[in-house]
């Protein structure tokens, strides 16, 4: 009976991990940048790189999402608007900050109306640098982060150099 | 209108004003007017719009220091190629201006900004509603001015 | 349509604030009579961030990366405006060959910002296909901006003097070729946003703003085009190497949304044929300018055309190596009391794309838009996507 139970549980678990592995609805939100990081955060899901092949689609309400993709230093006047958006998301969620400014500040870093990175307000699970990060940064930090959930065993890795050998031969 | 025309007919209106004006000319494009009392400042604002040259660029605050302890505007009109600066000064504690706002309406904004950045009152404002602080910004704080200290924007919840 | 007989319910309907316009994302709040716009208001300082505060603390080469990023779409524009004043103040003058590098950038980045703005504001008429394609093109010319200053965005192609860059005959020879591609395309826009009808619905005869309008509430930038406003600095105060490479003015009587895309798609081949010419004619000589490292003392004002309109710059300099006082007035500001008095009146289905039509650095506006039910108080979140929708079904429902 226990052992089913276990099971029952480790499927669902399977299951959940496969829904949001394949398909992260995400939601952006700029807290007070310069619009460089939000712009390529667009273009990432315009033809030519397409986010949407990895199953990421842009959400309009925090309700929907499940990774939050936030960018600026946070300004004061934002601060509340992140903490309730961070609220209002389902659990389990994730947070990328996207950008210098939202790591560490950036050049804002010192300013009076900013808090010098997003996770100074709210946990962040994955952090992708850049001023602005290219598409291709953020692409590849995305995939990083999903990667990241799946279980060790499944996780996607960079091959070896035999592996790459055997491939070629 | 070419400049050297805009230029003539602004030092007209500028010397229209000359027992309350003092006007200089640095560059040929450039028309410098300090306003020497306050309540002139509308008037010539209202002469430069009747004669079109109302292009009001920009509101910019100067803080002259505690030693001077007063505070200079400069209204920005900029038809053209022309630049004409209106130079008025208030003091640093209560200082009061009139507003533009009836004229231009685009001169609101900037008011506005003016108000919250350097705390100068601006008489006849309709909207007196912060612009750009945060809404949890403390009152009597204004962040332009020389001896602003960023340490009084303390955290509230203790989260740093 | 208005149902006369009902009492109307009046909303409140707070839009924003993730709407990053320029330095300032803004928070609209519109009250709803019915369907009727009937009242507007602005509120601004969600990405306030104090850069005219930070530029007093910082020197006057920090202050380039500082300023070039008030705006991550026209950052070209904001570095340019810094170096030109900086140079008015120390009386250098940047060779001819960087003024016109300079030029050439800033009209690269006109266009990416006009396909940019094409893109997003046919998003919010829920045209996508449009937003996808102008997005596709534009990666063209982010490419050639990156070939040619190594950045997608925040190019940092100038310095204090002059620019970092240079153009190679290669260079020049992989701009024209994309150009030509892009030339192509903007035809086939140009007829796209002048003859769909469905497009045409949320365009065509709404958001009218008169000449006499445009000038008394200081409208600027193309949306001043719009209505017929001849109001470009590249021409009336022509900067850098706008002396040697003259621009049009382009113009439109009409003021509605349908002029305001047509001016700023008209204004791509006006940049394509200056690009060209400037390729062509490309003055010889240094890159860079000696610069003084104190900057002397003095004020300097300088004025630009950036995509969105009029970007002012007044720098004071104390004679040490830090500005005294800088500020930056930025175009969406003077446009956004335009638009808010414009889109009273108007069906709050036409909301998003007034103010679309201004082009207030769009990008990341979507979502999270506020309505207040003010009938009987409870309050109802409403997101801008939402919005957006809403004005979509609104002519689909007119349309059937």
């Amino acid at each position: 009976m226990n052992n089913e139970k276990n099971l029952w549980q480790e499927v669902a678990q399977g299951l959940k991990t496969w829904a949001q592995v394949n398909s992260p609805w995400a939601l952006h939100f700029n807290s007070g940048s310069c619009n460089g990081c939000d712009i390529e955060i667009l273009a990432t899901l315009t033809p030519r790189y397409d986010l949407e092949r990895m199953g990421v689609t842009l959400q309009g309400s925090p309700r929907h999402a499940d990774v939050l993709l936030c960018t600026g230093a946070v300004t004061r006047q934002a601060r509340e608007r992140l903490e309730r958006i961070y609220a209002q998301m389902h659990e389990p969620k994730f947070v990328v900050a996207i950008g210098a400014c939202a790591l560490t500040g950036g050049v804002f870093q010192g300013c009076y109306n900013v808090m010098d990175g997003i996770d100074k307000v709210i946990p962040v699970n994955a952090y992708i640098p850049g001023c602005p990060p290219r598409p291709e940064a953020i692409i590849d930090g995305v995939v990083k982060l999903l990667n990241s959930l799946l279980p060790p065993d499944r996780q996607m890795r960079p091959a070896l150099p035999e592996e790459e050998k055997a491939v070629q031969a | 209108m070419n400049t050297e025309e805009i230029m003539n007919l602004a030092n007209g209106i500028a010397h229209a004003w000359d027992w309350a004006t003092e006007t200089s000319q640095p560059r040929p494009n450039h028309l410098d007017v300090t306003v020497k009392q306050l309540k002139e400042l509308l008037p010539i604002a209202v002469g430069l719009r009747v004669k079109r040259l109302g292009q009001l660029s920009a509101i910019v605050g100067l803080d002259l220091g505690l030693e001077a302890n007063e505070i200079e505007v400069l209204y920005h009109f900029c038809p053209g190629e022309a630049e004409i600066v209106l130079r008025v000064r208030v003091p640093r504690q209560g200082g009061e201006l009139p507003t533009l706002s009836e004229v231009f309406p685009i001169a609101e904004v900037f008011e506005r900004e003016l108000h919250e950045m350097y705390g100068i009152e601006i008489a006849g404002l309709r909207n007196t509603e912060r612009l750009y602080l945060p809404e949890n910004w403390p009152a009597g704080v204004y962040p332009m001015l020389k001896d602003f200290d960023p340490k009084v924007l303390s955290e509230p919840e203790g989260k740093a | 349509m208005a149902e006369t007989n009902v009492t109307p319910k009046r909303f409140t309907i707070p839009i924003g604030p993730q709407h990053p316009a320029l330095k300032e994302p803004g928070h609209f709040q519109f009250t709803v009579d019915g369907e009727i716009v009937t009242g507007a208001y602005v509120r601004l300082g969600y990405a306030h961030r104090g850069i005219e505060k930070a530029a007093e603390e910082r020197n006057w080469i920090q202050n380039l990366y500082l300023l070039e990023r008030v705006c991550g779409i026209c950052s070209h524009v904001h570095a340019l405006a810094y170096c030109l004043a900086v140079e008015k103040l120390a009386n250098v003058e940047a060779p001819p060959r960087a003024q016109a590098i300079r030029v050439l950038v800033a009209e690269l980045e006109r266009i990416h910002s006009h396909f940019l703005w094409m893109g997003v504001s046919a998003h919010e008429a829920g045209f996508d296909t449009l937003f996808m394609y102008s997005w596709r093109d534009r990666e063209t010319v982010m490419d050639l901006l990156e070939g040619l200053t190594g950045n997608r965005v925040n190019y940092s192609a100038n310095q204090l003097g002059g620019v970092k860059c240079d153009v190679d005959a290669a260079q020049a020879d992989s701009i024209r070729k994309g150009l030509e591609f892009l030339e192509e395309r903007t035809h086939h826009y140009l007829n796209v946003i002048s003859h769909d009808t469905s497009f045409l619905q949320r365009t065509r005869g709404i958001g009218v703003m008169t000449r006499a309008q445009a000038e008394v509430m200081g409208a600027i930038g193309p949306t001043a085009r719009a209505s017929n406003v001849a109001r470009d600095l590249r021409v009336e105060a022509p900067y850098a190497a706008y002396k040697t490479f003259p621009v049009k003015v382009v113009l439109d009587e009409r003021g509605d949304l349908e002029a305001r895309f047509e001016v700023r798609i008209k204004e791509l081949f006006e940049s394509f044929r200056l690009i060209r010419e400037i390729l062509e004619a490309l003055p010889e000589g240094e890159l860079v300018a000696r610069m003084p490292r104190r900057i002397p003392a003095g004020e300097a004002i300088m004025r630009l055309e950036a995509p969105r309109g009029e970007v002012f710059y007044y720098i004071r300099s104390g004679g040490g190596d830090k500005p005294e006082r800088l500020k930056v007035r930025t175009p969406t500001i003077c446009n956004l009391t335009s638009v808010v008095r414009l889109a009273v009146g108007h069906q709050l289905a036409d909301v998003p794309m007034i103010l679309a039509g201004i082009d207030p650095c769009f990008s990341c506006n979507d979502r999270m838009v506020q309505v207040t039910a003010a009938d009987n108080g409870s309050e109802k979140l409403m997101t801008w996507e939402e919005l957006r929708k809403y004005g979509i079904d609104f002519y689909r429902r007119q349309a059937k």
